[in-house]
């Protein structure tokens, strides 16, 4: 017989402000099978806790009913006292009476009749709950970290320093994302190389780092501490062993006029290439689109001159399969081009460029030295007007978050132009100076007081060339939006950030979440920032949100920190909320078909087949088998199988159906 | 003595075959299963017009399948029944050799399933006339008249199960109806029973009926239940452009995860 425990929580006000919690219990009291019911203030406080223990030891319960707020949260607390009190912990269950009833209705009986009626339908499941164990999967302890910018290198050192092995795959040729394009950097404007470079060689060095670059996921299947990570790397067409990086071969590559992506377009590189002189590796490789030899089956001049013969033109891609237990997400973000903008000549003007290729010509290691010269004639810039929230902020152009870097590097574009074009005018058009930080809005105010960069408040309408000059029309929303042109030799667009090229597949592949704009989506976002929803898989810096150094720099940090706490257990113990296949005696053994139709269907590849064998070995039935270790407890097999052969642990079909049925029969 | 005979004699006296599956004359001038196991048996198998009942479902059934090696005479129906029967592990390579009879009345004997795809993918398959028709109307209505048409359909349903008898597919030990812990689909026949249990079957057989139209033809009360899990396939061909029963491979079209299925059906 069932001897059910009923346990009524106030949460504070926030439930017994529209829920009488007597009136819940004293119902509960009356259901068949429950032999105790009570209400407190504060169920997951340690008092309300001893009191599920104590009934738990006085009436010899045999299921607990929680009536309280999200499962959530305080699910593994329940389950915890209940255990501590020697009762199995999945013969407890929440009734959620605070964001399903308290939060949502009114104060009056039909929210009191909610509550109860949420509670009843889990006094029902309960009944049919049966002890679980939980489930011990060993924790492989190398971690995976996807991207190399100032993010995943951060990550990857933290991580290999607690003495884990890493593996970095980045997509291009070289580590350093987008920090290793930036000049000098906002609050301090040190140099950006300066401090990043360094911590690169660090990476290629580390005894516990496998870098692989023009690398990417193929695919990942498994669970946390266990995932089996499948990953491309792409034919470089440069034997990585044999080649010295000498860099005689990109001396001679006829192919010389492809513009660098580094160098966002400003100056051109050759087919066989090292992205940039700091590059790590610093070994080149050859851009198969562009190379002579894959374009029209002649060439070859990299080969004959590379004293080493670490040209391979035959190299195909490799598939690596690698075990890892933690994976970290570091893929950053990227900008909008200039072409996004109808308004701003569609990037048909050469003059008006986006931040990054300020960046590039206010690089000392940039296309002109860092000298601020206009790309269409190399003269020296006298009046450039910064253009701030350029797509950010915008609803109609299908973005309306703040990008959040671009204030900040705005005003360090206008300082950085002051400080190298000293008689010339930068004007900033913005929208609100978002500048909170340590040391951020003192630098803001350096660029305004300081370095004299004229800020406008409003929006650019539109840019058109006249005589050589770039007219910008817009309005002074301080001044009653009075109208105001400027005569502009080159326009800079703080161009909104936007999650990188290709993140939404990568989410798919790792089975995560993500937001409407594809950026990585946090599991908690106060308390879990790093975490996402799939277990084992962390994030860092900008492929979460638009971020700043700093700050990719810390969740890089965080992200490490939730790895090397996961490697700290030799073991993990898993819900044993899994799938399983039926079994019965024989002759039948299973009502399973063996169609294994529910293989294909599993998102986690968790099932595989099993044959069942007589005394001789011979196999008299082959059925479907659910790895626990794999399974997620999803459900989808349960649903899809139509001979009704699997259940879930935990929400059995008999468990739901007697949750609906309780309802139904109010 | 046609081929048929002829073919199912040999097979039975080489050992090839224990039973040969096919079409005898029936009472009142109809065709019904016969089960030669013997030369005489042979004798009196026949083929014509009037065999286009879906023979695939014997294959599995408790007394027919322990005499594997079998041989089937074959319409197109039955070959994608076998096909769909293998592809979901019913039937394995060799266990069957089927006598498919194409439109010429020639007999080709396939020994391996890859020799049914190479027939099959000859063949385009194609919806009877009066079936085509039937589904046209119901298309044309409202949603609503629709309904009621399966409703006043269903309600003469006497859950006789004969649809599931008869369906090559239909070959769960257990049967979801006949799950009682807990009971999904109540026993009753009654209107909302037999609508739980109709689109119960429309369900598990979407994505896998090979449109041979048996479950209608068996009816005793004369639903064109055979209507729903057709109607399924056609959707399934215009979406995915598959169709089931013709390979062994890429049939699976309902049950594959796929991380880029577009969830564009929604809404
Ligand atoms: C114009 C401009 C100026 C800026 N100035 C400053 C400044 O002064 N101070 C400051 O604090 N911040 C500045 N920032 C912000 C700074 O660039 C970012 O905070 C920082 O780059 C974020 O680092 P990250 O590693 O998260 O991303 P990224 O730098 O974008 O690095 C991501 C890396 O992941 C790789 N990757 C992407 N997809 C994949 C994939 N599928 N598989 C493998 N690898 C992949 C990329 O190739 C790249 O190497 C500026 C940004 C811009 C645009
Ligand atoms: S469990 Fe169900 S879906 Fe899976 S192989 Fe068995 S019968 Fe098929
Ligand atoms: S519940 Fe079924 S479909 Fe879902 S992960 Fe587990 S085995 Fe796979
Ligand atoms: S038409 Fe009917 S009997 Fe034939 S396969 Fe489809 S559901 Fe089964
Ligand atoms: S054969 Fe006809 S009457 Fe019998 S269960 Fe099927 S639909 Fe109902």
């Amino acid at each position: 017989m069932a001897r059910i425990g009923v346990f009524i929580c106030h949460c504070g006000e926030n439930i017994s402000a529209t829920v009488d919690c007597a009136k819940v219990s004293e119902l509960a009291a009356g259901l068949p099978g429950v032999v105790y019911s009570t209400d407190y203030k504060y169920m997951c406080s340690d008092p309300g806790q001893s009191k599920i223990k104590e009934a738990i030891r006085e009436h010899n319960l045999t299921g607990v009913v929680v009536s309280a707020c999200s499962p959530r949260m305080h699910e593994p607390t329940f389950r915890k006292a209940c255990a501590e009190a020697g009762l199995n912990p999945y013969l407890c269950e929440m009734a959620n009476i605070r964001e399903h009833c308290s939060w949502v209705h009114e104060k009056g009986d039909a929210t009191t009749q909610k509550a109860f009626d949420l509670t009843r339908t889990l006094v029902e499941k309960v009944k049919n709950n049966h002890p679980l164990e939980s489930i011990k999967v060993p924790v492989n302890k190398t971690a995976i970290v996807i991207g190399g910018g100032v993010a995943g290198i951060q990550a990857s050192l933290d991580i290999a320093n607690g003495g884990h092995q890493v593996i970095l795959v980045e997509k291009q040729p070289s580590i350093g994302g987008h920090m290793s394009q930036l000049s000098e950097t906002f609050p301090t404007l040190d140099c950006s190389q300066c401090i990043l470079t360094p911590r690169m060689v660090e990476v290629a060095q580390h005894p516990n780092i496998t870098l692989y670059t023009c690398s990417e996921i193929e695919s990942m299947d498994g669970f946390i501490g266990n995932f089996n990570v499948k990953i491309r790397k792409k034919a470089k067409s440069v034997n990585e062993k044999l080649c010295t990086g000498c860099g005689l071969c990109t001396t001679k590559c006829p192919t010389k006029n492809i513009p660098s992506e580094f160098e966002q377009g400003l100056a051109n590189r050759t087919a066989i290439y090292v992205p940039f002189p700091q590059a790590v590796p610093n070994k080149p490789v050859i851009d198969r689109a562009n190379c002579r030899y894959f374009l029209t089956g002649k060439c070859k001049v990299c080969q004959k001159l590379c004293p080493t013969g670490a040209i391979d033109f035959e190299q195909e891609d490799e598939i690596i399969d690698v075990k890892a237990g933690a994976i970290v997400l570091a893929t950053g973000f990227e900008i909008k081009n200039t072409d996004f903008f109808p308004e701003y000549g569609y990037g048909k003007y050469k003059d008006v460029i986006n931040g990054l290729q300020f960046e590039r010509l206010a690089s000392a290691s940039g296309p002109t030295q860092g000298a601020i010269r206009r790309p269409s004639d190399g003269k020296t810039p006298e009046k450039v007007v910064f253009i701030a929230c350029a797509g950010s902020r915008d609803p109609a152009k299908g973005i309306p978050y703040c990008s959040k870097i671009c204030c900040m590097y705005t005003a360090k574009h206008a300082m950085l132009y002051k400080h190298k074009v000293h008689e010339g005018t930068p004007y900033v058009f913005y929208m609100d100076i978002r500048a909170a930080g340590k040391n951020y809005d003192e630098f803001t105010r350096r660029a305004i007081e300081e370095d004299g960069a004229k800020y406008i408040r409003g929006r650019v309408s539109n840019i058109y060339e006249k005589d050589g000059k770039l007219i910008v029309r817009g309005a002074d929303t301080l001044l009653g939006g009075k109208p105001v042109e400027i005569d502009a030799d080159m326009v800079v667009l703080a161009t909104a950030a936007v999650s990188c090229d290709g993140s939404e597949s990568l989410a798919q592949k790792l089975h995560v979440s993500y937001d409407p704009y594809k950026f990585f989506a946090e599991a908690h976002p106060k308390l879990k920032p790093v975490e996402t929803n799939t277990a084992g898989i962390y994030l860092a810096g900008a492929c979460q949100a638009p971020k700043d150094i700093p700050e990719s720099v810390a969740a890089a940090s965080g992200a490490a920190a939730k790895v090397i706490c996961l490697f700290s257990n030799d073991e993990l113990t898993r819900e044993p909320i899994v799938a399983k296949v039926n079994r019965m005696p024989p002759p039948i053994f299973s009502t399973c078909m063996g169609c294994e139709m529910c293989i294909s269907i599993c998102p986690y590849q968790a099932i595989d087949k099993e044959n069942i064998t007589n005394r001789n070995g011979e196999v008299i039935k082959t059925i479907a088998k659910i790895n626990p270790g794999l399974c997620q407890g999803c459900g989808t097999c349960v649903a899809f199988c139509k001979s009704k052969s699997i259940d879930l642990e935990g929400y059995s079909n008999k468990q739901v159906y007697e949750e609906v049925l309780a309802l139904l029969n109010n | 003595m046609g081929a048929i005979n002829e073919i199912a004699a040999r097979l039975l006296e080489t050992g090839e075959a224990k039973v040969v599956i096919g079409y005898g004359e029936g009472s009142f001038g109809s065709v019904r299963p016969a089960f030669a196991r013997n030369q005489e048996e042979a004798e009196k198998l026949i083929y014509d017009k009037r065999c286009t009942q879906n023979l695939a479902m014997y294959v599995y059934k408790k007394e027919i399948s322990p005499l594997r090696k079998l041989a089937i005479v074959a319409n197109v129906s039955t070959l994608r029944g076998i096909i769909r029967l293998a592809s979901e592990n019913q039937i394995k390579n060799g266990d069957i050799i089927t006598l498919y009879i194409n439109e010429l009345g020639e007999v080709i004997e396939c020994k391996a399933l890859s020799e049914i795809e190479i027939c099959l993918a000859e063949i385009t398959p194609e919806i009877k006339p009066e079936d085509k028709e039937l589904i046209d109307k119901l298309d044309a209505m409202t949603p609503q008249e629709r309904w009621n048409f399966w409703i006043s359909e269903m309600e003469s349903c006497i859950k006789c199960y004969a649809c599931r008898q008869a369906c090559p597919l239909c070959y769960c030990t257990q049967c979801a109806v006949e799950v009682n812990q807990p009971q999904w689909i109540p026993v009753a026949a009654n209107t909302s029973g037999n609508l739980e249990w109709h689109i119960t079957r429309a369900m598990h057989l979407s994505g896998r009926c090979v449109e041979c139209g048996q479950c209608g033809e068996a009816c005793p009360v004369n639903i064109p239940i055979h209507l729903l899990p057709i109607k399924l396939a056609e959707e399934i061909k215009n979406i995915y452009g598959t169709v089931s029963g013709m390979k062994i491979q890429e049939s699976n079209t309902l049950s594959t995860f796929k991380p880029d299925d577009k969830e564009n059906f929604i809404g």
